[in-house]
This record gives C-alpha cells, sequence and structure tokens, in this order.
C-alpha cells in the first residue's frame, strides 16, 4: 500500500484553495511501530521538539516573500541546505489575555501548552499529546535532554509537574544502550487484539451495509458505490496491521559514545554535548527506541569562556549597535545556537535509513520563547518545522500568520501526527483551523 | 428531378409503407406527447426525485451534540460540501465519501465511541444496562443498548436484521478484548461510520391518496422536516410521532410542526439556513492584509459573521419583521471589537480580559450605515485581501441574494488596470473601472454588476467606512435595473424595494428545504409559496411553516433507473 | 435567546461629555498608545563615559566607592571572574556596602547608606523636555527640536550616561520600551479627552487626562487598536483637567500646578508632576505624539527602579537623581524633592464612556 492513498480533498471558495488534510493514523502501522507492509516500506514518523530561548533579531530573520519562493535573511540563511524540508511562520502571537508577561516563561508555556495555565495544575505539553498517539509502542515514549544543563526542560505530562530532562549524555546513552537494550532486528510480532477486533466487526457488518444499496436509486447508488470503495481501502489498512512488520537495517546500536562535556552553559561545552546528544537520538530513532524527543536549550545562561556576561544579560544590557543596527554579542549567540540547530540536522541528515536519511521521517519543531528577547516581545515571534515526517507534511514555505497565535502550528503538528484534536489552547491562544497549507 | 418524382411514385406505389409509415409518424407524436419527459407546461406540481443527502458538517456535530451532548469532542476534520445552486446543503445531495473522508469519519466515530462508552461519566448516562460479566460479551444489554442508540442515529429503528449484525459485531469484538464496553463501542463506532448515518436516506412509501404515486415515510418525513426547521436529526418527540403514525395526518403533522416552531432550536435552523445562502462558509478562507487592515483579524471575522446572523434573528423570528427590512434596518448588534471597525462607540461592563458581550445597537437616522449591505460580513467578505472590488460586491448582490446568474468574465481578462490601487491617474476604483472595461463586450455584464458595488465603496475592504480613496472623493451613485441611488443609504431602499429580493429568498428557502435544485416540475409550488410570502408581509418564519406543512413537501417521485452521472469526488472546482 | 440575553446583558451608556447647547461643542477622545521617559541622547554627550551596565563593572565601581583601592579591586574582581571562593569573597565584601549602626543592611531599600559612587552625568547642551521653572540656569538644556533655551530636564542629566537610560526622539531607551511592553496589556488605560469649539481644530479647548478601567486594546499584530471604546475610572485620583489651546495641529498646556494620575508598579504607584506641562502634535490620522513633563518626586521613582535588575547600579542612581534633582526643597534639609523630566506620549482616536447599567446606543457623528 502506498501513501498515495491518503489523498486530500480540494474546495475552492471564492477563488482560493481550501485543502484539507488527513493525519496519518497510528492504526495503519502496526504494533511495534514499524512498517507497513506491502511493497513498498514506510518507516514510522518521528516528532522531535527544539526548544531555544531567546529567539532572534526581527528585522533580520523574515523572508520579504511569502510560500514556496521565499529567500532566508541573514539569520536563517544557515538553514537554505533544508529549505525545501522547512517551514517557516512568521508573525505570529503569543496572547496574553491582559496578564502581564512572565518573562522566558509565559512564552515557553503558550509554545508548548497552548495557553497560560490557570492555576498550579495545567495540561499536557503537545509532544506528550503526540507521544499519547505515537509514542505508546516504543520503549521511550519520549526522550527528553538540555544541552545546556538544568534539570527540568519544557515538556510536561497533565497536571504533573515538568519532566526532568537528561543533561549528560553518557547518562542517556546507558540508558538507551545499556544491559536493558533489546535489538529490534530479533523482535517477536503479535498483532494487537485491537485490530484483531476492529477486523472482526468489519467483517461482521459490511454485508449489512451494503443492504443499503438496494433501497437507494440508481444516481443515490452510483455515490454509495464510492462511499464503499473507500470504506474498502480502510479495511484493507487494518488487515495491514494484522501482519508482522519489516525488520529495521538502519540500526546499529553504538558501542559507546564520546567523551562529554560538563553539562553547563559554557559555549564549546554545549556544542559537544548537543553533538553527543544528536548522535544518541539519531541512533534511538533508527533502533525503534523513540518517536517522540525533546531538546531544550535554555539559552540563557549560555556564554564564552571567560566572559562574565551571558546571552540573556546581553540582550538585555548590551546597546545596539548605530552602525550595524543590532546588538553585535547577542547576534553573535544567535548565529551560534542557529548553527548547532544545522549540525543537529545534519545528523539527521547523513544518517542514512531506507531508501534516504532518517530527516525523511522526522519533523522537528523549532520554537523560542520571545520575539525579541530584548523587550520580551510577544509578537512575530520566530516558529519553525523541519521535515515532513514520512509524508504528512507539506514543507518549504514561508507562512506569514499575521498575527493569528502560533498555537496554530501547534495544533496543525498535532494534528500531522493524528492526534484527534480539533482545538487546541486556551482562550485568545485558542484556535480551531489548522494551516491546511502544510498538512498533506 | 427524375428521383423526386421516382421516389414519390414509389411512396404513392407503396401503400401499404405509407401508411405504416403513417402510423409510425402519429405513434411517435403520441409518445413523444405522452412521455414522462415532457416538460411541464405549468399547473402541475410533479414530485422531484428524492436523493440521499449526505449529512454537512454542522449537522454531523448538531447529531453527534443532540445524541451526546456538547461535552463530545469529534477530534477530526469533517469533509466539507460543494456548493450547488447557492447551497451546500444542496451541494449534499451530490457529494459522497472519499477515501480521505472515510479515514476521517472512522476515526472520528472511534473517538465519539470512546468518549460515550469509555469514559466512565458518559457510561452511566448512555448505557442503560450492566453487562453480566464485564470482561465478556452480553447480548442483552448490547441489544439494548444498540436499539435505542441506533433508532437516533439512523433516524428510524433499526431492522431486526441489522440490529442483529450489529449486536453480533459486538459480541465478537468483546470476546476478541476480553471487555464488553471495549467491544460495544467498537460496534458503535461501525454504526458511526455507516451510510445509514452518513446520508439521509429517504424511504419511500406509496401514497395512499394518490394512485401510483409515492411519498416519504414517516420517518424520511420526520428527517425531512427536522433538518429544515431545526438542521439536525428528528429528536426523540418527533420520531415517536413518527412511530405512531401521527406525522401521516395534517392535525398530527402540524402539532410537530407548531412545536418545532416555538422551540428555541428554530432559532439554529434560521442561522443555518442564512450561513448556507449568504455563503458565511467563506469566511473560513477568508484573509485580508494585516498592514493594509491591522484591526480586521480571525476574531473580527467570526464576529461579523455572528453580527448579521444575530440581525436577521432578531429581525426575522424575535421581532417578526418583513425579510426585505433586513436591508434597510438600523438596528444590528456589536461587540466592542466590531465597533472600533464601525468607528462606533461600544463598551460592556465586565472585568478586563472576560468574553466580549454582544450589545444592541442601532445607527442613527442620518448614518450612512444600513441593512446587511453595510455589515462587514458582506463588505469584507466580497473584497480581496488588499482592496475593495465593486464588482465582486455587485456580483454578489445579484447571484446570492437576488439569484440571478452573472456570467463568468473571458478567460484572457486582464485585471491589471483594476488591481493598482497606486494608480496615480486612477485615484479610486470607479476610474479604474471605467480604464479596466474598454471592450465593449464586458461592459454588459459590469453594468449589471458594478453600480451597486460602487455604492457600498465607502466601505473599505475590512468593511470600515471611507468618504475618499487615494485623497479623491468617492462616488457613489448609480442604478439598479433603471432605478437610481446616490448613496448607500439609498442604495439599501432600492434593493428592499426589488422584487427579486423576497422572490429570490423563496427559491433558496424552498431548495433548501427539499435539499435539492426544484425544476420546472416543481414550478407552480416555488410559486405558490411566493404569494404566500408576500401576503404574510413576507414572514420568514411563516413561509417555513408553510413549507414544511405542505403535502408536497412529503411527496417523491418513484425511483427508477437514471442516466445520471455520479459524483466521484466529494469537492471540484467553484 | 441569545439576542435577549444580550440585551438583558449589555451595558453603557455612550459618551456623555459635552454637547453644550449653543456653541455646537465637540469632544474627542484618545488613547495612549506610547508612555515613558523621554530621553535623547546625543553623540558625545557623555564625554566622562557610560557608567558600566554589567555586573561586573558595578561590583568594580562598589568596591572602588567602599574604600578598596584599583590594585585591590583588580585582585578581588579576578578572583571573582573564577568564581568559588573568589566570588564568594567579593559578595561578602558587597553584603556590607550598606551599613547601619555597624549592621549590613540591604543596599537597594536603604541607598542613604551606601557611599555615593558618582555616577557620571549627562553634559550636553541639547535635550527635549519643557522650561518648567521660567528661568535660565547653567544646567538647562536647549530644546533639541525646538530651539527654545531654559529646558529642565535634570532627570536626563541624571539618568542619560547609563546604558537603559538612553535613547533618541525615534528609539525609546531599553528601559522606558521594556516597563511599557511588560505592561501595557494589562494596566488600565490613560485617556485624553479634548473638548473644543466643533467648526475647525485651533482655539482654546478642555482637555481632560485620566485613567480607564479598561487596558489598552490592540489588534491582532499587537499594534494599538485605533476606535476602540474605554470606560472611564470615576477615581478622582486620577482625573485631570486642563485649560489648554489647539494651534496649528499642536495642542499645549502650560503650567498647571499639578497632574497626577495612578500608574504601575514597575514605575511607580502614582504619577505625580507639579508644574505640568504638556505639548502634543496631531498627524493626519487624528494620532498625537509628544511630550509632557513637569516635576516628579524622585523618590518614588526610585522605588520603582530599586526592584529592577536591568537599570544599572541602584544606589548609585538614588545619589544621581538626589544632587541632580532641582525643584521642591524639604524645609527642614533643603535637599531637593522633586526633579525635572519629559515624557513621551503617543495617543491615538478611541471612544469613551461612562459605565452605566442603562441601555442606550447611538452612534458618534463622522
Amino acid at each position: 500500500m502506498n501513501t498515495s492513498r491518503r489523498g486530500f480533498l480540494r474546495g475552492t471558495f471564492a477563488g482560493s484553495t481550501v485543502a484539507v488534510g488527513l493525519p496519518f493514523l497510528d492504526c495503519f502501522l502496526d504494533d511495534s511501530g514499524t512498517a507497513l507492509a506491502g511493497t513498498r516500506q514506510t518507516l514510522p514518523s518521528v516528532f522531535g521538539n527544539w526548544f531555544q530561548y531567546l529567539g532572534l533579531n526581527p528585522g533580520r530573520w523574515v523572508p520579504d516573500q511569502t510560500g514556496a519562493d521565499y529567500k532566508n535573511k541573514v539569520e536563517l540563511a544557515m538553514f537554505d541546505p533544508w529549505k525545501s524540508r522547512i517551514n517557516l511562520f512568521s508573525g505570529g502571537f503569543y496572547h496574553l489575555d491582559g496578564r502581564p508577561v512572565e518573562t522566558h516563561r509565559t512564552g515557553v508555556q503558550i509554545a508548548t501548552l497552548g495557553g497560560i495555565p490557570g492555576g498550579r495544575e495545567s495540561g499536557a505539553s503537545l509532544d506528550s499529546d503526540i507521544a499519547e498517539i505515537i509514542g505508546r509502542r516504543t520503549r521511550f515514549q519520549t526522550l527528553d535532554v538540555t544541552g545546556t544543563g538544568g534539570r527540568f526542560g519544557v515538556s510536561k505530562r497533565a497536571g504533573a509537574a515538568y519532566k526532568p530532562v537528561e543533561s549528560s549524555p553518557a547518562a542517556l546513552y546507558r540508558r538507551i544502550f545499556g544491559p536493558e537494550f533489546t535489538d529490534p532486528n530479533a523482535a517477536e510480532f503479535v498483532p494487537s487484539t485491537k485490530a484483531l477486533a476492529k477486523s472482526s466487526v468489519l467483517s461482521q457488518i459490511t454485508e449489512q451495509r451494503r443492504a443499503v444499496l438496494r433501497t437507494v436509486g440508481a444516481a443515490d447508488r452510483a455515490r454509495l458505490d464510492e462511499y464503499f470503495t473507500s470504506l474498502r481501502q480502510l479495511e484493507q489498512q487494518i488487515a495491514m496491521q494484522l501482519e508482522p512488520p519489516e525488520p529495521l537495517p538502519a540500526c546499529s546500536p553504538p558501542p559507546s559514545i564520546g567523551a562529554e562535556a560538563e553539562a553547563g552553559g559554557e559555549v564549546t561545552a554545549v556544542e559537544r554535548n548537543v553533538d553527543l546528544f544528536g548522535s544518541l537520538i539519531v541512533h534511538a530513532i533508527t533502533c525503534g527506541q523513540t518517536r517522540v524527543f525533546n531538546v531544550t536549550m535554555n539559552t540563557q545562561g549560555c556564554r564564552k569562556a571567560g566572559s562574565t556576561q551571558n546571552w540573556h544579560g546581553y540582550t538585555h544590557e548590551e546597546p545596539i549597535d548605530d552602525a550595524l543596527g543590532y546588538q553585535p554579542e547577542t547576534t553573535w549567540f544567535i548565529m551560534w545556537a542557529n548553527k548547532i540547530f544545522a549540525n543537529f540536522l545534519k545528523k539527521l541528515e547523513s544518517t542514512p535509513e531506507g531508501a534516504g536519511s532518517v530527516l525523511d521521517r522526522v519533523l522537528v519543531l523549532w520554537q523560542t520563547d520571545h520575539g525579541y528577547a530584548r523587550t520580551h516581545t510577544m509578537d512575530n515571534v520566530t516558529t519553525m518545522t523541519v521535515g515532513n515526517a514520512g509524508g504528512l507534511f507539506r514543507t518549504g514555505r514561508h507562512i506569514a500568520l499575521a498575527g493569528d497565535p502560533v498555537t496554530r502550528v501547534g495544533l496543525t503538528v498535532q494534528q500531522g501526527f493524528g492526534v484527534r484534536v480539533s482545538a487546541w489552547g486556551s482562550q485568545s491562544n485558542r484556535v480551531t483551523r489548522p494551516i491546511t497549507d502544510i498538512l498533506a | 428531378m427524375n428521383r423526386a418524382r421516382t421516389l414519390f411514385d414509389w411512396l404513392r406505389g407503396r401503400k401499404r409503407v405509407v401508411s405504416v409509415f403513417t402510423v409510425l409518424a402519429v405513434g411517435a407524436a403520441l409518445a413523444w406527447l405522452l412521455s414522462p419527459s415532457t416538460p411541464n407546461s405549468a399547473k402541475v406540481f410533479v414530485p422531484p426525485q428524492v436523493k440521499a443527502s449526505r449529512l454537512t458538517p454542522e449537522q454531523y456535530r448538531a447529531v453527534i451534540g443532540d445524541i451526546f451532548g456538547p461535552q463530545i469532542d469529534l477530534g477530526g476534520r469533517l469533509e466539507p460540501v460543494m456548493r450547488v445552486g447557492g447551497l451546500l446543503t444542496v451541494g449534499a445531495s451530490s457529494v459522497s465519501v472519499t477515501a480521505a473522508g472515510m479515514e476521517q469519519f472512522d476515526a472520528m466515530a472511534e473517538a465519539i465511541a470512546d468518549q460515550v462508552l469509555l469514559q466512565a461519566a458518559n457510561r452511566q448516562i448512555f448505557l442503560p444496562c450492566k453487562p453480566a460479566d464485564p470482561r465478556k460479551a452480553d447480548e442483552g444489554c448490547a441489544r439494548l443498548f444498540l436499539s435505542r442508540v441506533g433508532e437516533r442515529l439512523f433516524r428510524r429503528p433499526l431492522s431486526e436484521s441489522e440490529l442483529r449484525t450489529f449486536v453480533a459485531a459486538a459480541g465478537v469484538a468483546s470476546t476478541k478484548l476480553g471487555d464488553f464496553h471495549a467491544g460495544l463501542s467498537m460496534s458503535l463506532a461501525a454504526m458511526l461510520a455507516s451510510p445509514q448515518f452518513l446520508f439521509r436516506i429517504p424511504v419511500l412509501e406509496e401514497d395512499p391518496g394518490r394512485s401510483g404515486a409515492f411519498r416519504l415515510d414517516g420517518y424520511s418525513k420526520a428527517s425531512r422536516l427536522s433538518f429544515f426547521l431545526w438542521n439536525t436529526g428528528p429528536d426523540p418527540e418527533l420520531l415517536r410521532a413518527a412511530r405512531e403514525g401521527e406525522l401521516e395526518s395534517n392535525r398530527g403533522l402540524r402539532r410537530q410542526i407548531d412545536r418545532m416552531m416555538r422551540s428555541p432550536r428554530l432559532e439554529e435552523g434560521l442561522r443555518a439556513f442564512f450561513r448556507d445562502m449568504l455563503q458565511f462558509d467563506a469566511f473560513e478562507t477568508l484573509s485580508k492584509d494585516p498592514m493594509l487592515f491591522p484591526k480586521f483579524s480571525r476574531r473580527e471575522m467570526a464576529d461579523a459573521e455572528e453580527q448579521t446572523l444575530r440581525t436577521l434573528v432578531d429581525h426575522l423570528l424575535v421581532r417578526g419583521g418583513d425579510y426585505r427590512d433586513v436591508f434597510t434596518t438600523k438596528q444590528t448588534f456589536l461587540t466592542p471589537s466590531l465597533a472600533a471597525i464601525y468607528q462606533v462607540p461600544v463598551a460592556h461592563d465586565a472585568p478586563n480580559g472576560d468574553i466580549e458581550e454582544w450589545v444592541p445597537f442601532e445607527f442613527a437616522a442620518d448614518d450612512p450605515r444600513a441593512g446587511i449591505l453595510s455589515h462587514a460580513s458582506f463588505t469584507a467578505l466580497h473584497s480581496p485581501p488588499g482592496r475593495t472590488s465593486p464588482t465582486e460586491r455587485g456580483k454578489a448582490v445579484r447571484e446570492v441574494l437576488m439569484c440571478q446568474t452573472v456570467p463568468a468574465p473571458p478567460p484572457d481578462v486582464q485585471f491589471t488596470v483594476v488591481q493598482n490601487t497606486a494608480d496615480p491617474v486612477h485615484r479610486t476604483v470607479r476610474q479604474r473601472l471605467l480604464a479596466h472595461a474598454t471592450v465593449p463586450s464586458c461592459a454588459g455584464c459590469h453594468r449589471v454588476m458594478d453600480p451597486m458595488g460602487l455604492a457600498l465603496e465607502n466601505f473599505d475592504g475590512s468593511g470600515e467606512f471611507r468618504t475618499a480613496e487615494n485623497g479623491v472623493g468617492i462616488d457613489t451613485s448609480g442604478d439598479l435595473d433603471g432605478v437610481p441611488f446616490t448613496n448607500p443609504l439609498e442604495l439599501a431602499a432600492v434593493v428592499r424595494d426589488n422584487p427579486a429580493i423576497p422572490s429570490c429568498l423563496v427559491k433558496r428557502m424552498a431548495a433548501y428545504a427539499f435539499g435539492q435544485e426544484l425544476t420546472q416540475d416543481q414550478r407552480v409550488f416555488v410559486k405558490d409559496m411566493r404569494k404566500l410570502f408576500r401576503e404574510s408581509g413576507y414572514q420568514v418564519p411563516e413561509l417555513m411553516r408553510a413549507i414544511a406543512s405542505r403535502e408536497e413537501f412529503y411527496q417523491a417521485a418513484p425511483l427508477r433507473p437514471s442516466d445520471e452521472p455520479p459524483m466521484r469526488m466529494a469537492a471540484i472546482g467553484k | 435567546m441569545a439576542v435577549r440575553a444580550a440585551s438583558a446583558l449589555a451595558a453603557t451608556l455612550i459618551l456623555c461629555l459635552s454637547p453644550t447647547a449653543g456653541a455646537a461643542e465637540t469632544s474627542r477622545s484618545f488613547v495612549v498608545s506610547f508612555f515613558a521617559q523621554q530621553f535623547t541622547n546625543q553623540p558625545g554627550d557623555c564625554p566622562g563615559g557610560i557608567n558600566p551596565e554589567d555586573e561586573r563593572g558595578q561590583i568594580s565601581v562598589a568596591l572602588r566607592t567602599m574604600g578598596y583601592g584599583p590594585a585591590e579591586v583588580r585582585r578581588l574582581m579576578a578572583g571573582w571572574d573564577k568564581g568559588g571562593e573568589g566570588e564568594r569573597r567579593v559578595a561578602e565584601i558587597l553584603e556590607r556596602r550598606a551599613v547601619i549602626n555597624g549592621e549590613p543592611v540591604n543596599p537597594m531599600t536603604h541607598p542613604e547608606a551606601v557611599p555615593d559612587p558618582n555616577l557620571k552625568f549627562v553634559s550636553a547642551q541639547k535635550s527635549v523636555g519643557f522650561d518648567l521653572d521660567g528661568r535660565r540656569t547653567a544646567e538647562d538644556f536647549i530644546d533639541l527640536r525646538t530651539g527654545v533655551a531654559g529646558i529642565d530636564n535634570q532627570l536626563f542629566r541624571a539618568l542619560g550616561c547609563n546604558q537603559n537610560f538612553r535613547g533618541t526622539w525615534t528609539s525609546p531607551s531599553a528601559y522606558g520600551e521594556w516597563v511599557w511592553v511588560q505592561l501595557r496589556d494589562s494596566q488600565p488605560a490613560w485617556l485624553l479627552t479634548i473638548t473644543g469649539p466643533s467648526s475647525g481644530r485651533d482655539g482654546l479647548v478642555k482637555v481632560r487626562i485620566q485613567r480607564s478601567l479598561d487596558r489598552l486594546s490592540a489588534n491582532m499584530d499587537g499594534s494599538p487598536r485605533a476606535h476602540s471604546t474605554y470606560r472611564l475610572d470615576p477615581d478622582p485620583r486620577s482625573i485631570n483637567e486642563f485649560d489648554g489651546v489647539i494651534k496649528d495641529g499642536v495642542l499645549t498646556i502650560s503650567r498647571q500646578p499639578k497632574f497626577s494620575i495612578l500608574w504601575n508598579g514597575l514605575s511607580a504607584p502614582v504619577l505625580n508632576l507639579s508644574d505640568f506641562q504638556l505639548r502634543l502634535q496631531q498627524d493626519a490620522r487624528g494620532q498625537w505624539d509628544g511630550l509632557i513633563g513637569g516635576f516628579q518626586p524622585w523618590r518614588e521613582l526610585y522605588f520603582a527602579f530599586s526592584h529592577n535588575g536591568i537599570v544599572g547600579d541602584r544606589p548609585g542612581l538614588w545619589h544621581a537623581m538626589k544632587k541632580a534633582a532641582d525643584h521642591d526643597p524639604d524645609p527642614r534639609t533643603g535637599q531637593n524633592l522633586g526633579i525635572s523630566v519629559a515624557y513621551r506620549l503617543t495617543a491615538i482616536p478611541a471612544f469613551v464612556a461612562v459605565a452605566d447599567p442603562r441601555l442606550r446606543s447611538a452612534s458618534a457623528k463622522r
């Protein structure tokens, strides 16, 4: 079965196109979350959350053009090699609904939870919602790391406190590839009872459904025939779940990892640890250990060796250079952080898997806490996705959200991964319309 | 010449051939006269071929909300319906379910069924029995549940074989899963994805009052009535009336119609009709340039739609007003954010950050804004993202409100002149349109559309009022079919008095009610309704009641093989 | 149903300032869309250099003022750089930066007890602001925009050599912008209502500046939303009424004894200005832009700065403002309690309403 059976629906209203895209439902995949049986193997999609504090410089990243033919400005130009896989969102808004900004916190909450929590209990972050759908059959529902030290990241379950993050690559290595690791290429297959049950139900009632055809006129019969054709495809998908999966040839668990640096904000240490974490994440993906990962880059404390000022300090205390028009040190950090992300993307792209690379089935959601860290703005917040998660999304676009809440991106990503949600977020950040342009 | 004579001679000599020929000719003429495809030349109502309609997204939500409560999260996206004959409701009888749509319906069915049966709180409400052993199948409890829920979902009682099938399916699933409720949930999900739920399939019976004719059976009547008046499936009371044959008698039918007309749910039916007729679904894809119109965002779009719907409900339903007056009424409703677009003061007494309230508002007598043509739901909806388009607005008046079709522009038409809002010579759109319409053959259609749009040029692309464009005063004079006007207020009055306005409403309402486009065969019915509408003082609720009360509304042509081409995809083209 | 409910719930009585019978007077209202101290730096206006804004620089200055010599300070700071023990040593020393009766106290809340670090002052010729005292003194500026002499703006002089208080006419200071962005969506908005003759713009007007019960309304892109309606806050502490003049699109209010409006916790609880003046210019879209000024109690300003780390060396700011203060001498000590200041204010068209449960609707005349 190929993925084109997931068609999309187009209607035109007043000249513009409406496309209704659809999620890649988890029921199409078997229990170990690996392949769809059939002539073309498709590996399961993976979601990654990359949260980077302190944002970019407004004016140096929003492309002048929207749509597919846009040119990156200086701060995002280094992502040009992946431009066709990237969706860039400008003009997004974190709405406050009258509440004062809790700097470097409110933006995080809105980006990951969809809104500012009302009390001490709050909902799940969007990566948790996605993990509920795609991560239930992997050994680790999510992998949460931080490149910048610290104990907590931005991911959480409903009600509970924030999930702790791994700040030591060595510890993460032991967790994944230590003695409890089981090679997936040796797994025994057991079909899910739910799929068996659903298959039985369908075979019971199909005859009954078809009886309807006898009660309608010819024109209606033709239309109902189409319904039954669609139904047949669904039945085939379910039948597939009852077959054993293909092995994972790309999985090669590393025997060890290199020396890690001391977790913290010093720039070379951050580079080193993120590099090690990146490798581990890639291995974990190819070995089917997880389908959701979170990387928290709490960049506020990042500083150059020997310097006492950190990135956060620079954002507020460094003056804007009259000739350059921006804060030089702050901008150095912005470009440095972007380079780290680019290196991570390179790692995903250079690891072969299936017909291409690991990046082919990944979508990384890049988010930040403010539009402009210097004055803690909540408008024009940079948001981007890299990758199309195995064809679940369309990419290569610059989309101007034009004041829409950033939560529209979160809603769209969740829907693309199959989270059954028709609305996300609270109060003015509550959205019901996904960005259909990027849903496949 | 020789040949002709020879032919004639030959014919004369073939008396038998000639007479056979004559008989054949006469017979053909008779057959032609008597064949059912003869156009009906007026007085007789011929019932339409009743078609199955797929539930529209709105109807799906309404039905699920009615049966399982509003707290159920659908968790998916509903396949939209295409617009046919100006109405989505009519389009619903042309569409089917695509593979993509099937996946969605299946996923939603599962999500709904799981919420109903697997969440303890909901289960207590909806499941009237407990299984003997929750880890095993229980036919009795499954039967009780599925027959009750099935009747609401299929909008008629399940046949014994249908019920047996779904109960068996539940049993099989319960056994495989080792869980009664999970198995029952799968069967319920299967019901929710069945064509009997997704499509309103009419069931016909012989009409005892007219020999050889057919009508909708009781349950199909109930369905048609309910979707017309309330835009949702029949409620338990209406199903009961159908079950007990009450809908067969005039009195019984009238009693139900009275009940439904008195109900607050009539408002939803009225809203659904106008949302369809006024094409408010276009709001979903509407976009405005945020640099040019920073005030107009998603929130204002939703508010603009709601403003007009509220105004219509208030005027037509609450006050029993004349339909034509919706074009001239000064009364409307506004929220504070919408008021900023109309540049009028509206505040509300509520703590900061509270949801905005709707406030009744009346424009002053000399304020140029009156009626729904001056609402943002018209002016902003029928404008491109960065400017106004009098042609688009004029076309909307013709097609949406007057049911008149304007032909499409020729494929090679150039829009650069009219779109150039920075043109230093042609500073107003009126000037640009004149410069654009250089080809004489275009003038005909533009003459019919532009004047009304030009009268509305005081409203910019976001509905905000202005008196000048690019520094030049706006000229709002024109005429509609020969009747002149000089400003938007006068335009409103001229539109109000145009006979096409009420006539179009009746046509749309009738097509909406029947769920399909009406043909010449039903012309006499529509004519009757127009007369009734006029005599009632253009009362829209009375029109709805009249349509619902007529026998013709429930008559159907017999099923027969048809050579209509089937619709392949759910939505194609415009 | 929803319609009837809305009727029952709905609010307000609209716009009942003005019309008097006879001379057709009109009121136009505006809401403040930006407000912050206006600092207008020019190149070379701090010949002694900018006061250190980084933590390290501030600590060095503090140690110097506590009496440590330059070499000693270098040694201590080298230790501080390394962190650990060296950092702790410096922290210990700084704990005694403010001492009262031999006991260390919080220097931020007891700045008087901190030796004056002598932050550098602005020594430019030009600034913006108002001639508040009607006198020419050596410390006065020449107005950067109008060329008028005798401008009093001692707050600029005192703070203008601190990085986060530096700005220009087109680009507000980091501190000012920060405070505004932080609170504009949650603090009550300020309203301006100008009542005057309807014919033409020029003439005598009455100007009322007061607070609203509502916060500034914004468009979805964050820009302030014009033509929104704001309920007037009846609290008399925030109601100010003045006579003014409009000429050639410029509104001027001269020398009013007192201006007072409730403000916010990041700036000062109340904005008190004596010898209040105002000068605003109106543009083609009806928006106002300009300055208000007066003498402000500087100690109120300080306690707003004091809990904010980005302003620089806070006790140093106390001493700076104390030395620069130029008005209202304390009868006992002679210390000036007021400091001259200019605030930048922009305002966009709005409607005002008196919150009232009665329901009445009318449209404003265009």
